[in-house]
């Protein structure tokens, strides 16, 4: 199936055997049945996100686009936050009073749950349109009416049938899915519907072959979390090797998003947050793609901006540019490696993120001791053997986890990096530990290409220099573990699975233990 | 409001609501049953809103979850849970466990009562409550587990004494100086000889909250809420309840010792030298800022928008005592009509010249919608009727104050602009710390 094909977006445990539940080392991952491990489960677990959160990140994103959850009202509470790094964005483009973001609840109540929501949702969405204007809406669709058996599906068949805008749909229940990274493909799936196979104005249709660009167009997927600074350099590297670039599809508009029907190239940033839009622009449109590597470090960039230039030819420019940028990048930073080199690091991210970024630290002179990735599919396979191989073989712990901190709070109790790198929400149990963290993600800095190169090692620095702040906090504050906590193996909780234990005995054997339950 | 949807709700469902109050009590540890991300929107949504709250103890991505899928919607979550229960136990280090579900539990029916049940009959600190979102928002949350939290953990049979009260109706996060009012109260009562159980502040433990049955009297500092735990005091303990609305500034803060005198044994020498001299420190710093107050112009037309604590609390304050004229008043709350005929009674009892126009409107666009129909009556070839205006509300009503060119101030939930510690508007030292802020954004560009 596709992302054309699929009514409703598989969770990701299916589409690409992706796991959340695993411990051990870089070296031991790579033996592991891929099949055993997407089962792995906890017996004690902390709150993840479900897929309605980066569902959601991104699709608010979209401009003058009013979001309708369809659920109980706590769902709309995410709104809070996500808007933040939205606003802010627009304060990055010199725009800070560009209208905020829309988002109403359905407001699902008890006896909404009794009679069920489907008349509250169209009239919402009616309503919606008529009190915001918007160029666009977005349905979510959450847990509650899900399971209350709410057609979402026919109400929209309505709406759409009732106004001149694009209807998007988002199935986003958090239950169906334990990867919440699935998020990224329901809203992809809601995008392309909404804004292309759905459109009232039908698909754009398929570039003709023989019309060739002057200079090659390329699609640059961004992410919600990826500021300006990023956007603009990676806009910097394509441009000084000959391409011009289309970024979206966050922030971008219906015109621009189905324009990137019509690109020479797309391009991924990072391959597990893109592949399945990617695959659609390929297969419908037959836009060839890169989705392999991520422009963080020196190595990654030379090979993510190599592999962009051989679809065009562009070889010979591109490498006396990544030539060019390498020496004077590497001059620059050559007052700061003095303070980094020899230095362990350990990493907390996405996977992808948190292996390219490992690599970076590798090439100021670091050793990586630790990654914690949010969840382990084969996009990030590779990558980990090539960080051991970087660093003369030796291996690394590593912690599958749709976040769990009581596992990485343990492991990195044990490991006591000089340097914590962390995704935003995960700086804080390092912190408490009294570690130097270097927070990636945040919109106002540069990771990506030769100006990440350099913000990244002067933070890190500078955040060595002095961090007196957590090691204060580390002798005032607590964890919230027992003592005996840290004695055990970290991963003391994760249910390992043998193999040719299906998913489906599992179901069997739940089904048994209720029946214990009930007698 | 809409019949149909609430737009940017100010406000959490029924287990955020529950979920941050046993966050803010100090060593208490939520067990979340429910579908993954329900803990971690929730909270997050305090975590932020609040001033940034941020990450206390054991909540946000660390509030131990059941995570139920599809499977356990299926065939039930129960055994689920109380193997989530026991890895609790193990690994966490906390002294009470509440065990609270979301809309998907609620839904299939797991019998969580008899699973965490097992755990008590174990000697284990573990309550439960069903905080199922589609219960309510924050306010219904937090009735839901502090009645749970009398009922299960509150010990009975304690003797009362007489110069001990309770402070309910402040839901932690929601009202964003929860901490700083709490123990602004706390000083103030304690300086005219009660004993005060505030639960909330970082001072506070849990061995107050068993004990609390010794309490003379609860006081409700709100109309609409925190009434579900005073009725659950007053059945369960048979302590009487009152509501007396939150006290910001001088003149609010007096008539609420006087009004609490009614109902406690108050020294009346005690209480009259405290206020004197409350009310002189109070003036002891306000003079100083006197002849910018007058040189600048500082007075303002005000527009208030919040929660139905705070729109009344922060109006008094600044017609009583910071001598403004209140315009506008918009309370966001989702309240029945009973609950919105107390509030507006509240506002009745301002002057009648200094009465704003009050509106119940959960959402932020229409707030503004109503507002401009009001301006717009008035507006005439010179000016508009606001002008010079100011804002108090949350940070989602700053685009309002941009529209009609207001000063802005936010004081209601959420917050995101400003970051919140230990402050307090309530009170005596909380007033002045309000007209400190307002002056300060109003001069902010010199």
């Amino acid at each position: 199936m596709s992302l054309l094909e699929d009514k409703v977006v598989p969770g990701r445990e299916s589409r690409l055997d992706a796991c959340i539940a695993y411990g051990g080392t870089a070296c031991s991952l790579k033996g592991e049945n891929k099949g055993c491990l997407k089962n792995q489960e906890r017996a004690f677990s902390q709150s993840g996100l479900c897929q309605l959160l980066p569902t959601m990140g991104m699709l608010l994103t979209l401009p003058d686009t009013a979001v309708v959850v369809h659920g109980a009202i706590g769902c709309a509470a995410n709104g809070i936050s996500t808007v933040i790094g939205i606003r802010l964005r627009n304060v990055q483009k010199g725009n800070p009073n560009a209208k905020e973001g829309i988002w109403v609840s359905t407001n699902l109540t008890e006896s909404d749950v009794v009679h069920g929501g489907e008349e509250k949702l169209e009239q919402t969405i009616l309503e919606t349109y008529e009190r915001y204007s918007p160029k666009s809406i977005v349905v979510f669709q959450t847990c509650t009416p899900s399971i209350i058996g709410d057609d979402v599906a026919s109400v929209i068949d309505r709406v759409r049938d009732k106004l001149d805008i694009p209807v998007l749909v988002a199935y986003c229940e958090g239950f169906k899915t334990k990867v919440w990274a699935t998020g990224y493909d329901v809203a992809f799936h809601a995008i392309v519907h909404g804004f292309i196979e759905s459109d009232k104005e039908g698909r754009p249709p398929r570039r003709e072959p023989g019309n060739k660009r002057e200079r090659p167009l390329v699609n640059v997927i961004n992410l919600a979390s990826v500021g300006k600074p990023d956007e603009d350099e990676i806009t910097r590297l394509l441009n000084a090797i000959g391409i011009d670039v289309t970024i979206g599809p966050n922030f971008a508009n219906r015109e621009t998003i189905r324009n990137m029907t019509q690109a020479d190239l797309t391009i991924s940033v990072c391959p597990t947050h893109d592949d399945y839009f990617i695959d659609y622009l390929h297969k419908e449109y037959g836009v060839p793609y890169v989705l392999k590597d991520m422009p963080i470090g020196l190595e990654n960039t030379r090979a993510w901006l190599l592999d962009i230039a051989s679809h065009f030819g562009l070889e010979n420019q591109a490498k006396a540019f990544i030539d060019a940028e390498e020496k004077k990048v590497l001059q620059a930073v050559a007052k700061y490696t003095p303070a980094l080199s020899g230095k362990t690091v350990f990493l907390s991210a996405g996977e992808f993120r948190a292996l390219v970024t490992g690599a970076l630290f590798q090439e100021l002179g670091m050793e990586v001791v630790g990654v914690r990735s949010y969840h382990h599919d084969h996009f990030g396979e590779e990558y980990y053997e090539k960080l051991v191989k970087n660093q003369n073989g030796k291996n690394f712990s590593i912690d599958i986890a749709n976040f769990q901190p009581f596992e990485l709070t343990n492991l990195l109790n044990k490991i006591k990096p000089d340097l914590f790198i962390g995704h935003v929400n995960d700086n804080i149990w390092a912190a408490k530990l009294g570690l130097p963290t270097v927070t990636i993600f945040r919109i106002f800095d540069s990771y990506i290409g030769y100006q990440g190169f350099y913000a990244v090692a002067k933070k890190a620095a500078r955040v060595l220099k002095n961090f007196s702040f957590n090691k204060n906090l580390a002798k005032h504050t607590k964890n919230p573990y027992k003592l005996s906590w840290y004695e055990k193996n970290p991963f003391t909780f994760i249910k390992v699975q043998e193999a040719a234990l299906s998913s489906e005995q599992n179901l069997m054997e739940t089904q048994n233990e209720k029946g214990v339950a009930a007698q | 409001m809409s019949s149909n949807f609430i737009e940017k709700p100010r406000y959490q469902c029924a287990l955020g609501g529950a979920l941050v109050t046993i966050n803010a009590l100090n060593r208490a540890v939520a067990i979340v049953h429910s579908a993954p991300g329900c803990a971690s929107a929730a909270d997050g949504a305090a975590k932020s809103g609040s001033g940034y709250w941020g990450t206390s103890y054991c909540n946000g991505r660390a509030t131990p979850s059941t995570n139920i899928l599809e499977k356990e919607i299926i065939f039930g979550g129960e055994s689920r849970l109380a193997e989530q229960i026991a890895g609790t136990l193990d690994i966490v280090d906390a002294d009470l466990y509440a065990v609270i579900t979301g809309c998907m539990t609620d839904i299939i029916g797991d019998d969580v009562a008899s699973i965490a049940g097992r755990f008590k009959a174990e000697g284990k600190p573990v309550v439960v409550a069903e905080t199922g979102g589609f219960k309510g928002n924050s306010a219904s949350g937090y009735d839901l587990i502090l009645s749970a939290l009398i009922a299960q953990v509150v010990e009975r049979g304690l003797e009362k004494v007489s110069n001990q009260i309770n402070l309910l109706g402040l839901i932690p996060a929601q009202d964003v100086f929860w901490r700083g009012n709490l123990l602004e109260l706390k000083r103030i009562l304690e300086d005219v000889g009660l004993q005060v159980n505030t639960f909330f502040s970082p001072f506070d433990d849990l061995a107050s909250l068993k004990t609390s049955s010794q309490a003379a009297v609860t006081i409700v500092l709100s109309d609409v809420y925190g009434l579900g735990a005073a009725r659950a005091f007053e059945e369960i303990h048979g302590i009487p309840f009152v509501n007396i609305p939150l006290p910001i500034g001088p003149t609010a803060t007096k008539e609420f010792l006087e009004e609490l005198a009614k109902h406690i044994a108050i020294d009346q020498t005690v209480l009259a030298t405290v206020v004197e001299r409350e009310t002189a420190g109070y003036y002891a710093y306000l003079q100083h800022v006197a002849e910018l107050y007058n040189d600048l112009d500082l007075q303002r037309f005000a527009i208030v928008v919040g929660d139905a604590n705070y729109t009344y609390a922060l109006t008094r304050f600044i017609t009583d005592d910071f001598g403004w004229i209140p315009y506008f008043v918009a309370v966001t709350d989702i309240i029945d009509d009973a609950d919105k005929a107390k509030v507006a009674e509240r506002f009745s009892l301002l002057p009648p010249e200094l009465r704003p126009k009050l509106i119940f409107e959960t959402d932020t666009s229409r707030i503004a919608v109503a507002l401009r129909a009001e301006v717009a009556d008035e507006t005439d070839e010179y000016s508009s009727p606001i002008s010079p205006a100011f804002v108090l509300g949350s940070t989602w009503d700053r685009p309002l104050a941009q529209e009609f060119k207001a000063g802005f101030l936010s004081a209601t939930y959420p917050i995101t602009n400003r970051v919140v510690t230990d402050q307090a508007y309530a009170g005596y030292r909380g007033g002045l710390r309000l007209a400190t802020d307002i002056l300060s954004t109003l001069i902010s560009n010199r």
